[in-house]
């Protein structure tokens, strides 16, 4: 397959670069590579350019061909910025490395949510077809340059009013049901401390349970943040408890390391193997 | 697409979390491996209060004191692995005037590496200025929508970073080590035996080499008292006393000869680039060195991609090593936390082999360099200058110490890079706070000295809140882009 031609005539030009290396070194000049080995890097450089541009053509060719299982969104990328001309982000309000407030106008008062949108458009375009960053052509556009206001009427109050509304409705249901138990009026229940506790955990429930995948996002970003702490007390703890489980958890993460180093032909490139 | 990298980093965290079931809150003594001294039975309680970070230990160390003399010659340490933190190593245990031994397979190794050293340590090793082939004093941040920000412009004239070659650098510590007494030994460790007896020595298996490349080389054996494992992130050191596994991130590199002309605009001047396209959670960067530049990438977690991301990377830096020749291409694996396990018996591990390794910025020069002095300095004070066996005790000092200075870098450096490489807003996030004055007067600050300083408190909460905006503001816009169909 494409892929594994790709390293392996990396690793016939990488085994050469070894070679050169080797002799470099014992030499020891003054800096990395002196004059006299000057025929060697030059036979071997423009072999890793033709290289170069073969592993570029192929690479392009191999993503392509994995496009169906594996990975989707990237190919057509990949494949845009490789075979032709790049596509480069155009837009008639995009000068200069910054967009022209001027040309964002609508009945003269200035259109932020029009630069929102635009802005928005280029960083989409940009993740889609990433672009050389250049000197010449810098982007001085930062987004702090919006006031906060035109994110709060863009941004937040859709969707407070979501969450309000939601807020509402659960409320008026909560305390349909807890007078129906209880006998409670609402008047009673905003008196009562285990109802205003309650009232409290919904609200914070509605707030950070917005899609269902928050509900998994949360319970990982909290395993996430004490997690580097347990990695680094493990020296303190009982040796005898984790040293079973981890002499298997060793086998198996030499067994991944190997195949993994396999997967990205890293054999040549400077492992000292086990 | 990066929470999908997101999912597939925490669910092999969790595997590991239950495969090593990890338990915080009760914590047995340390008793059973203790044998001949006497100790309090007290069990130890790791407070979780992060900021100031004290071990609540009550086990009082009394090893070195009650442990037997060694008669008739000096303590006898082994140092395997002579890069930075063997080097080091090796030179604090000559010092002090114990028997010290530096294995190193290759005396002429150029490890694959970034070579950013920071300004301490110049100053705490006593480096010469000949041993740095550039000053980097600028940085250049770049985002994943190419906003471009500068970073440099506090620092102060003295200030800067080292590139250093690590043939250089490595060589010089050890050639320093041999002058303080050390005996270098050009050799593959293959193997350690164990004790049989509480104060007997372990046995080395290496097969020497004597300065011949290319040979078969012979088989011998060393008997030490104690074993320092500075082998790097593949140690075998740590394989023999069974410290368990880390997670690790591949670097892979690429040295690029460009043009002169193009070589001054890197004269001191290094490049980051951040992107989901560059890695999906670490960066790519630019570092000059000494006549060409080094063009890399890396990952923890998509390592099958890391030549699409190599790709990545040139291609966003197209324009300025364009028409560059690839002389060299490397790799090498990066710890990403400390093994389980770092010490066990007379043997500690430092520097890679440890795991050392800052999160945000892979640094990991300083800090092996670093855990090879602490731990050798605990092995002279607790052999009191050589003159008796150590203990396991005396290198649980090392750790304590190791822990107690350095806990709160990794600690923020690893909330920053969770913040901060999470996702593309983050990103640009990021390196709009980094345009910030005091954020880049705390960075190379913290950077240059490794000390975690408070700045001015009005100052934090106004980085704070600007970080804050920041966030949210890139969010707003993520949302937005994926209501867009380009």
């Amino acid at each position: 397959m494409a892929s594994i031609a790709i390293p392996a005539s990396l690793k016939i030009a990488c085994s050469s670069h070894h070679v050169i290396k080797k002799q470099q070194s014992q030499a020891k000049p003054g800096c990395c590579f002196g004059a006299k080995q000057a025929t060697h890097v030059v036979t071997v450089d423009v072999e890793g350019k033709r290289m170069l541009n073969i592993a570029e053509q192929q690479e392009n060719a191999s993503v392509h061909n994995k496009g169906p299982k594996g990975v989707e969104g990237e190919s057509e990328h990949v494949m845009d910025t490789g075979s032709s001309v790049p596509k480069l982000f155009h837009d008639a309000r995009w000068k200069n490395g910054t967009w022209d407030l001027n040309m964002f106008v609508k009945d003269g008062k200035m259109d932020w949510d029009g630069v929102i949108v635009a802005e928005a458009r280029r960083r989409k375009f940009l993740e889609m077809h990433p672009q050389v960053s250049t000197n010449q052509a810098p982007v001085l556009f930062r987004s702090s340059i919006i006031p906060w206001w035109a994110w709060i009427m863009r941004s937040h109050l859709p969707e407070a009013e979501l969450l309000n509304g939601r807020a509402a409705m659960v409320g008026f249901f909560a305390a349909y049901l807890v007078d129906a138990l209880t006998g409670l009026d609402m008047v009673g229940q905003t008196g009562n401390f285990i109802c205003k506790t309650g009232l409290f955990m919904i609200v914070l429930g509605i707030i950070l349970f917005r899609r269902t995948k928050d509900l998994g996002n949360l319970q990982k970003l909290v395993d996430e943040a004490t997690f580097y702490d347990k990695q680094w007390q493990a020296s303190w703890q009982n040796p005898d408890a984790s040293n079973g489980t981890s002499e298997q958890s060793q086998k198996d993460y030499y067994a991944d390391a190997d195949k993994e180093c396999q997967e990205c032909e890293m054999g040549n490139m400077g492992f000292y193997g086990n | 697409m990066t929470s999908v990298a997101f999912t597939a980093h925490l669910s092999t965290a969790t595997t590991n979390q239950k495969s090593n079931e990890f338990r915080r809150e009760t914590l047995k003594t340390f008793v059973g491996l203790r044998k001949t001294t006497p100790v309090n039975h007290h069990s130890i309680s790791l407070t979780k209060s992060l900021p100031n970070r004290q071990f609540n230990r009550s086990l009082r160390i009394v090893a070195g004191k009650s442990s037997p003399k060694v008669t008739g010659r000096n303590l006898r340490v082994a140092v395997i692995g002579g890069g930075p933190a063997g080097g080091a190593a090796a030179e604090t245990l000559a010092k002090g005037g114990i028997e010290t031994f530096l294995i190193e397979r290759k005396l002429d190794n150029c490890k694959p590496c970034g070579g950013a050293i920071p300004l301490c340590m110049v100053g705490e090793f006593d480096l010469p200025l000949d041993i740095i082939d550039r000053r980097v004093t600028k940085m250049k941040m770049i985002s994943p929508s190419n906003v471009a920000v500068d970073i440099g412009q506090t620092l102060k004239p003295h200030e800067y970073i080292g590139m250093v070659r690590r043939e250089v650098l490595d060589a010089y510590l050890r050639d320093r080590a041999a002058t303080a007494g050390a005996t270098v030994i050009n050799g593959l460790f293959l193997k350690m035996d164990m004790p049989e007896a509480s104060n007997a020595p372990f046995v080395l298996h290496y097969t020497a080499y004597d300065g011949k490349t290319g040979g078969a080389g012979v088989r011998r054996t060393l008997e030490v008292d104690a074993v320092i494992g500075a082998d790097g992130a593949n140690s075998r050191v740590a394989k023999s006393i069974g410290a368990g596994d880390y997670d690790y991130a591949i670097a892979f590199q690429e040295r690029i000869k460009i043009s002169d002309e193009k070589m001054t605009y890197y004269e001191n001047l290094a490049e980051m680039y951040v992107g989901d396209d560059v890695s999906p959670d670490f960066y790519g960067w630019v570092f000059p060195k000494c006549d060409h530049v080094a063009v890399g990438t890396g990952t923890v977690t998509h390592k099958g991609d890391i030549k699409k991301f190599q790709l990545a990377t040139r291609n966003r830096a197209k324009d300025k090593i364009f028409g560059g020749k690839i002389i060299r291409v490397e790799a090498h694996p990066i710890p990403e936390h400390p093994r389980p396990r770092r010490l066990a018996g007379r043997v500690a591990l430092v520097g890679d082999a440890a795991g050392y390794v800052t999160k945000c910025s892979g640094e990991g020069i300083y800090f092996a360099a670093k855990s090879g002095r602490m731990c050798a300095e605990a092995i002279v004070e607790g052999s009191e200058k050589g003159t008796r066996m150590i203990e396991e005790g005396d290198l649980r000092k090392y750790l304590e110490k190791w822990d107690k200075t350095y806990w709160p870098t990794y600690k923020v450096l690893d909330v920053l890079q969770k913040v901060f490489y999470r996702s593309n807003p983050a990103r640009e996030a990021f390196v709009e706070m980094c345009a910030d004055e005091y954020v880049q007067k705390m960075t190379f600050d913290s950077y240059l000295y490794k000390k975690v300083v408070p700045g001015n408190p009005l100052d934090d909460i106004k980085l704070a809140i600007n970080t804050i905006g920041s966030l949210v503001r890139a969010n707003a816009l993520r949302r937005e882009m994926d209501k867009i169909t380009l």
